[in-house]
């Protein structure tokens, strides 16, 4: 597993639908921040590099220091973003196809209102055993 | 490393600015800074004529027609640079001293100063001062060679005085660097960089530097040939530089040569960009930074690195590739360069290299990259402890804002123009699509956009800039209160303060913080002052403008146009207005809210300011009030909010589409809702406008304003008072009734209201209603709590059961502008709605109603029938028909009545006062041909007072004797003959339902003449509604009461017995006794218009009901004719029939008289209510008594 790796969804509409530190290292506040502003930052590369490949998973589009970010597009242009500083690039995409299946289970239901905020419970504790098994 | 470095900055030549003499103005010193600047570029065709060839010039393919030399002006200077003879362009060739010279009068000081300031300069090739605004004492001093003085003049010609005199230095600077190319080749200077080690010089490296001197020499002439805008001199040095560079393995110098023959490529060719010059310069580019990174050697790496320059290279390759189609590239580049930033030692280098990095991503639209490294630029600033370091980081983290979306509303006016949008269409629509609720907040990255607002918070502290600072600390608590711990919100709070300590009084904040404001709704008129349309075209001018009911929505209504248009709302001139506001505190601390009025900008009303103190986690409903100063409409965004000392507009749109969002689950919290207020629609803001002054009705009820109490049926009058408060003259008012229980005002002074009319302002009239208390039926009434202790619970009438008044007034309906459109000047009644409160207790109850027949014979006496006392006018009505002594329609009920009919009323008093029921009985006149109209006033029949005691019931009698009709017409069964004859036609319905509701017709009239009146105490009276208890009483047999029979019996004593009278006082009385021969009449009166022939019978009965007169035991005997007895009356006459009789035995006797009747007519028959046509009519009159005094 990742020392350190920050899962992020972001809606069609640039709003983080779903946060999560997914890292072994516990992290201060601080560097969770910075994760985020990187993968905020990020999402400007996403934004060309989506239209340029047929492919989901866009593998690691941006990196800050030694922190890669690595991005997964939906259909619906939804992205799944994973900061981390591991190489493993099967294991993150396992990570992102198991994930995306959780994130449709989500979007089928039909209180859900696609672009708001991912509370589920469930849904974050299978995000987090995901991330224990592959990264 | 540098800022703003590109390809060409190898050409430019560096001239510090610098002021001297006495302190400059800082508006004019930027003044003539940037006249200096104006002339980065000179061409060298215009420096022919400053130019003098002193010797051959190197540069030899100058291009003197097309060529330039640029220029770069760095204001104050900069520090010497330790690699400047690696890249000459990096050392300051030329110093430019400004003078302002008011300031600095001694010229003699300016030239000292001028040459201190040129001294850490001491690359410099030039000098120049420039003196601006000499004196005329400084014009006329002697020429100085080392101050050009500006002579005063226009702008035009100091430009061109500036622009001459920078040609000149150009022009030496170049004559310069001829002799600085000539002097590197010449002379063995010794070119050096901090990467040469410089302490133990091993002979190996004193050969080796020799060999390398060479090639160094090249490049620095090759620096000098671009400096001096040779572009193709230069290149073929470089090439030479290249060549001796790399069999020398001088690899830094190689890659600095390739760097400049690229800038000489550049120059060369420039403004044309091909793509194969762009694949050459992007080859020879990579392969630069490829030389310096070789060039980086690990042992020295601690004292000096060639990172800077490799990271700079890539700068520059980024800068001169920046376009969008290349991105891809450019963004390897810029990440490779920010990997690079750990090995910069320098913190200045750092900061420097991300401040390039998010300029190129900007360049490139990456604003959110741009902003990651705005942010890390500022984050180093935040390191360095100094204020201007802080105020540069708070201006980059200000500059982040726009791409983290917390942007101040000050630098971008424009921010809520599409909130505005969305927010009217929302309105409008009332239905928003989901996703277009989403995108409304997009980009929001709450927890980065605390961060940054944190940032800038913290950075506008140190910078000391408490606008910022309360700025930033607005936004972060208005936007993220949920995401701060309380204590993290007081000491927002305590930021917010201590910045407002700083600031000026009365400072304005475009950010609003606390509270969060929403509109609540708008207190309705109220219903005294409810402002109609008026309808010029209509006499009633207040119908069909406005709803009449106290419904503002009615479910009939058309729904299409209601929902689309927004309501209006009319304030009038001068007439204070108030709008409700919901205020909520989400935060932990007390917030104090200095003042809040409301923000109007059409200028047209006067806000009146409220303080609030809002308790942590409240909402509060307040009142904001205001008064309309002129005519026109008016928009109220917002609210002017002061507090935490500052100034700040609220508008309500925002609050509005926070709201949304929360509702949708994309903004974090409703403010209102976790403060406990409750869900609230959307109210939009109606379009608001003021009219002119009108007037202004206030009216009280004489005597008290509370309501009043009356029993049911109990009339009372009440006074109203109207008093025109306004300032204009009411000149129409009009009265209508609305509201249930309208029927209960019997009267109202119309008139009274009407004259007094135009009621100046102050005027005052005063009208009485009259109100008759309604019936309470179970449906508006409620029992009353208050008498629950008590057996029977009384009812009292509901709220809100009283009938309203409304008074339509309205002042002059002209304007002066007539002339122009008529409809619009007509200015606004107004409505005035008086509920009449009346609170109704349950008086007498009725319990039940009976008719009852009585049958008391009369007796037979001399003058009978005569008229009965009590009833003298009833005896009147029919002295027409027949003289006074022989009414025989008339009964006196005391003396006797065959056929009575009776009323009875049961009344039970609920009620804990004492009532008194007076019944009286109207009579007028029958419409009858025979009645002539009467002229006396209406004839009412009263009976004796009951008195019904608290909580019991009584029994009222009314007698209906007096509604007989004189005569039995034809026009009664008209009808019904009819239905005979048509039975089979279609008309039968309809005839049918004629002749009912001709019955309903007479009950009703009949119903109407009963009047029970009640009193009670000294001022309640009343009248009971009996009508339809009676009316179902009296269905079966109205035909009875109403219709007389069609003849009338009477028997009498005949006048011939004088004697009799004579007996005394008790024979009076009893006239007839026994054994004596008793003269008597039988009296038959024919009811009809027609003549009637019969056959009369006589009978007398005794006290055992036997016949007297046949029998074995015939106790009377008899003389004249008593059977069959052939007679025939004519219309509306009397025949008397005499006879005698003979009492045997004393006692009680009846005589009746029956007559069949022959040749019955259909009117008969129909009284009669015969079957058939061939069956006999009897008609029998009342029994009449005979007392018979006397022996046996």
């Amino acid at each position: 597993m990742a020392s350190t790796a920050c899962f992020v969804i972001v809606s069609r509409n640039d709003i983080p639908i779903y946060e999560a530190e997914v890292g072994s290292v516990l992290k201060k506040e601080e560097a969770a921040h910075l994760h985020q502003f990187i993968l905020h930052a990020a999402l400007d590369i996403v934004q060309d590099l989506a239209w340029t490949t047929s492919a989901m998973f866009l593998k690691s589009v941006d990196r800050f220091n030694d922190l890669v970010v690595s991005v997964y597009v939906t259909a619906g242009h939804t992205r799944l973003m994973l900061l981390h500083d591991s190489r493993n690039e099967d294991g993150i995409k396992s990570f992102f196809q198991d994930v995306h299946e959780l994130y449709l289970k989500i979007l089928l239901n039909p209180l859900y209102l696609p672009g708001s905020r991912i509370t589920s419970s469930h849904f974050d504790t299978k995000v987090r055993a995901l991330a224990r098994k592959y990264l | 490393m540098e800022p703003d470095v590109s390809m060409e900055t190898m050409s430019t030549i560096r001239i510090a600015v610098v002021a001297v003499g006495g302190a400059i103005p800082a508006g004019r010193l930027r003044e003539y800074a940037a006249a200096v600047g104006r002339h980065a570029r000179v061409e060298l065709s215009a420096l022919a004529s400053f130019y003098s060839e002193q010797q051959k010039s190197p540069f030899a393919h100058q291009p003197w027609d097309s060529g330039a030399l640029r220029l770069r002006f760095v204001l104050g200077g900069s520090p010497p640079s330790p690699w400047e003879d690696f890249q000459s362009h990096r050392k300051i060739l030329a110093v430019l001293a400004l003078c302002h010279c008011p300031a600095s009068p001694d010229l003699d000081i300016v030239a000292h100063h001028f040459a201190a300031a040129c001294r850490p300069y001491p690359h410099a090739l030039a000098r120049r001062c420039f003196a601006f605004f000499p004196s005329d004492a400084q014009l006329r001093e002697e020429k100085r060679d080392d101050i050009v003085l500006f002579p005063p003049s226009d702008v035009q010609k100091m430009e061109f005085h500036m622009l001459t005199m920078v040609q000149d230095l150009a022009a030496s600077l170049l004559m310069e660097f001829e002799k600085c190319v000539l002097r590197t080749e010449s002379a063995g200077t010794i070119l050096k960089t901090p990467l040469d080690s410089q302490s133990s010089l091993g002979s190996e490296e004193v050969i080796k530097a020799k060999k390398r001197r060479l090639g160094r020499a090249q490049k620095t002439i090759g620096d000098y040939c671009l400096l001096a805008g040779s572009p193709v001199d230069a290149n073929a040095h470089y090439s030479t530089a290249i060549e001796l560079a790399r069999l020398t393995g001088d690899v830094f110098w190689h890659a600095g040569a390739l760097e400049g023959s690229v800038c000489a490529l550049l120059v060369d060719r420039t403004g044309g960009r091909d793509p194969i010059l762009e694949e050459e310069v992007k080859y020879r580019y990579y392969t630069v930074i490829q030389l310096y990174r070789r060039a980086f050697i690990q042992d020295n790496a601690q004292r000096v690195s060639t990172v800077s320059f490799e990271l700079e290279a890539a700068l520059k390759l980024a800068r001169y590739l920046c376009r969008t189609e290349l991105a891809k590239e450019v963004v390897e580049l810029l990440m490779g360069a920010a990997d690079g930033a750990k090995s910069l030692v320098d913190a200045n280098d750092r900061l420097i290299l991300y401040v390039e990095i998010a300029r190129l991503f900007g360049t490139l639209g990456y604003q959110r990259k741009a902003a990651f490294f705005s942010r890390q630029v500022a984050q180093l600033y935040l390191q360095q402890d100094s204020a201007s370091a802080a105020i540069s980081a708070m201006q980059v983290l200000t500059m982040t804002t726009n791409a983290y979306h917390v942007q101040s509303r000050r630098t971008n006016p424009k921010l809520h123009a599409p909130a505005q949008e969305l927010g009217t269409s929302h309105g409008d629509g009332k239905k928003m699509q989901p996703q277009s609720v989403v995108s409304l907040f997009e980009s929001q990255w709450s927890s980065l956009q605390m961060v940054l607002l944190r940032e800038i918070l913290v950075s506008s502290v140190r910078a000391g800039d408490p606008l910022s600072a309360w700025s930033a600390a607005a936004r972060l608590l208005r936007s993220f209160y949920p995401l701060i711990t309380p204590a993290g919100q007081s000491g927002l709070a305590s930021s917010l303060a201590n910045s407002a300590d700083r600031l000026p009084v009365g400072t304005r904040c475009a950010d609003p913080a606390l509270p969060f404001i929403r509109l609540h709704s708008f207190p309705l008129h109220p219903s005294q002052m409810d402002i109609i349309k008026r309808n010029p075209l209509k006499k009633e001018w207040w119908t069909g403008s406005a709803p009449s009911g106290p419904f503002i929505y009615t479910p009939f209504s058309k729904g299409g146009t209601t929902d689309n248009s927004k309501e209006e709302i009319t304030w009038v001139v001068g007439e204070p207005v108030q709008v409700l506001v919901e205020l909520a505190n989400p935060c932990s601390f007390d917030l104090v809210v200095e003042s809040i009025y409301l923000s109007v900008h059409s200028g047209n009303f006067d806000a009146f300011p409220v303080s609030v103190n809002l308790p942590p986690n409240t909402a509060k409903v307040i009142l904001l009030s205001g008064i309309p100063t002129k005519v026109g409409p008016i928009s109220i965004p917002g609210c002017i909010v002061h507090c935490f000392g500052v100034i700040t507009e609220h508008l309500f749109r925002d609050v509005d589409n926070l709201l949304l969002g929360a509702a949708q689950g994309l903004v974090l919290s409703d403010p209102f809702r976790c403060c406990g207020s409750g869900k609230l629609k959307n109210v939009s803001f109606p379009n608001i406008s003021v009219v002119p002054p009108l007037p202004l009705l206030v009216s009280h009820v004489v005597g008290g304003n509370s309501s009043t109490i009356l029993y049911e049926g109990e009339i009372r009058d009440i006074r109203i008072c109207l008093t025109n408060a306004g300032t204009v003259p009411v000149e129409q008012a009009h009265i209508t009734l609305s509201g249930k229980n309208q029927d209960s005002v019997i009267s109202m002074a119309h008139d009274k209201l009407t004259s007094a009319l135009p009621l100046k302002p102050g005027g005052e009239v005063t009208f009485t209603v009259t109100l008759k208390a309604w019936q309470l039926s179970l449906a508006d009434s409620e029992v009353d709590a208050s008498r629950n202790s008590s057996s029977s619970a009384r009812r009292i009438s509901k709220e809100g059961s009283s009938p309203l008044l409304a008074i339509y007034y309205a002042g002059p309906s002209t304007n002066s502008d007539e002339s122009e459109n008529k409809e619009a000047s007509v200015p606004p009644g107004r409505r005035l709605v008086l509920p009449l409160n009346v609170c109704v207790l349950q008086g007498l109850r009725f319990v039940k109603a009976r008719l009852l027949s009585m049958e008391i014979p009369a007796h037979v006496s001399d003058s009978f029938p005569k008229p009965t006392n009590i009833n003298q006018s009833s005896t009147e009505e029919d002295d027409d028909v027949q003289d006074k002594d022989g009414s025989l329609v008339k009964i006196d009920p005391y003396k006797g009545c065959w056929g009575i009919r009776l009323l009875e009323l049961e009344l039970s008093n609920p009620t804990d006062v004492v009532f008194e029921v007076n019944v009286s009985v109207q009579l007028d006149n029958p419409t009858d041909e025979h009645t002539p109209v009467r002229d006396y006033e209406s004839a009412d029949i009263r009976y004796r007072k009951t008195r019904i005691d608290r909580e019991y019931s009584a029994r009222v009698l009314i007698p209906l004797e007096n509604f007989k009709l004189p005569v039995l017409d034809g026009s009664v069964f008209l009808k019904d003959s009819q239905t005979d004859e048509s039975a089979g036609n279609k008309a039968f319905s309809v005839t049918e339902r004629n002749a009912k509701a001709e019955l309903n017709a007479s009950i009703n009239n009949l119903i109407s003449k009963i009047k029970v009146q009640w009193q009670s105490g000294r001022n309640s009276s009343g009248e009971l509604n009996i009508k339809e208890a009676t009316q179902a009483a009296l269905q079966a047999s109205v035909m009875d009461i109403l219709l007389p029979d069609p003849l009338t019996f009477g028997f009498r004593i005949a006048n011939t017995s004088v004697e009799i009278g004579e007996l005394g006082d008790q024979s009076s009385k009893n006239p007839i006794a026994a054994h004596e021969m008793t003269q008597m009449e039988v009296l038959i009166r024919n009811n009809t218009k027609e003549t009637i022939e019969m056959s009369l019978n006589v009978t007398c009965k005794d006290v055992a009901g036997e016949n007297c007169f046949e029998g074995n035991s015939a106790t009377v005997l008899w003389a004249g004719v008593l059977g069959d007895i052939n007679l025939k009356v004519p219309p509306l006459e009397e025949v008397a029939h005499s006879f005698s009789l003979y009492f045997l035995v004393p006692g009680d006797y009846t005589l009746q008289a029956a007559a069949g009747i022959t040749n019955a007519t259909d009117v008969l028959r129909a009284r009669a209510r015969a079957d058939s046509a061939e069956e006999p009519i009897f008609c029998r009159g009342s029994p009449f008594h005979v007392r018979v005094t006397g022996t046996a």
